[in-house]
């Protein structure tokens, strides 16, 4: 089966899905920073009473930071994306690619079938799939002309 | 210098290296897409590009009124480093006081993984599955930036050729 063929084909379920960071609704915008700097992703999931109630990504920092520094001090749910893409664990990778382009980011949630958040994936896991899938070709590329040595989710 | 690099005389016949070379034959349309097609293909964005001695201030206020996640830092000319959301994220807003009258390259990411326009669009995926750079940018034989790949564009890329024909 072709690479195209398996990212019509291939569950969600088959990506490396990353924990997804999580707070609390109480928390302020400097809380959620620091989960996510120590998660090392670009998204936190807040959530009241273990269910999602809105998500918190960087490119809303950015926003939000530009307008005003003293952000960080405010409730992290004044500045929250109500609505979020999310994916099925059954859904097919294809579905993780056009919930990207649809929504131009680069975090999506990924429930299962009761609606609980049990991951994240977007543009890291996908890359990471198709590298999987096509080493001969994607992995023995040059990087930046020397080996990598370390890992960075995000830049 | 090996004597295969020894150039032939009049009376030997050239030997090519790569006479015998079949490239591959991929019947998956992403797969030849992904070793075929050129980074130049990809259309990088128009990026914006700053000194390194622009301020860390003057960096996020680019950041934001553009609705870019990446800026490109040059210095005489040269890729020098990126300004990203992940650096606002990691080194910016709460050491804000501290550093926005440095220059952005106190806080940038140094010496990104880049691409030239030549390689292929593995490449770009090699960066992005290995070392975690989701922007990456994009250079001309002579060091010139030409674009940056989003991770927009290699969502699209990657859709336009895994869609059925």
């Amino acid at each position: 089966m072709g690479l195209a063929e398996r990212i019509g084909k291939a569950p969600v379920s088959e990506l490396n899905l990353r924990e997804m960071p999580r707070i609390e609704s109480g928390a302020t915008v400097r809380d959620a920073v620091q989960v996510m700097r120590q998660a090392g992703l670009g998204c936190a999931m807040v959530m009241s009473d273990d269910k999602p109630v809105g998500m918190f990504t960087e490119g809303i920092l950015r926003e939000a930071f530009a307008e005003n520094p003293q952000v960080i001090d405010d409730p992290v749910t004044d500045h929250l994306a109500a609505s979020f893409p999310k994916v099925y664990l059954d859904d097919t990778i294809d579905m993780v690619l056009s919930a990207m382009q649809v929504n131009n980011t680069r975090f999506i949630c990924v429930v299962d079938s009761d609606e609980n958040v049990v991951g994240l994936t977007g543009q890291k896991g996908l890359m990471e799939f198709v590298a999987e899938e096509f080493p001969r070709q994607v992995m023995v590329q040059r990087i930046g002309g020397e080996a990598v040595t370390g890992q960075r989710e995000g830049a | 210098m090996t004597s295969s690099n020894v150039p032939p005389t009049s009376d030997q016949k050239f030997e090519d290296p790569l006479e015998n070379y079949d490239p591959p034959n991929y019947e998956d349309p992403l797969e030849a897409a992904l070793d075929s097609r050129a980074v130049s293909e990809l259309q990088a964005q128009p990026c914006e590009i700053i000194s390194a001695d622009t301020t860390v201030a003057d960096a996020v206020g680019q950041l934001a009124h553009l609705h870019h996640a990446s800026l490109l830092i040059e210095r005489d000319g040269k890729l020098v480093g990126m300004f990203t959301d992940r650096d606002l994220l990691d080194r910016v807003v709460l050491e804000y006081e501290a550093c926005k009258d440095q220059p952005v390259s106190s806080v940038m990411t140094s010496d990104p993984v880049y691409v030239r326009e030549t390689d292929s669009p593995a490449a770009v995926l090699a960066i992005m599955a290995v070392s975690g750079f989701r922007h990456v940018p994009v250079l001309a034989g002579d060091g010139a930036i030409t674009g940056i790949v989003s991770p927009r564009r290699i969502t699209e890329f990657l859709l336009e050729h895994s869609s059925p024909e």
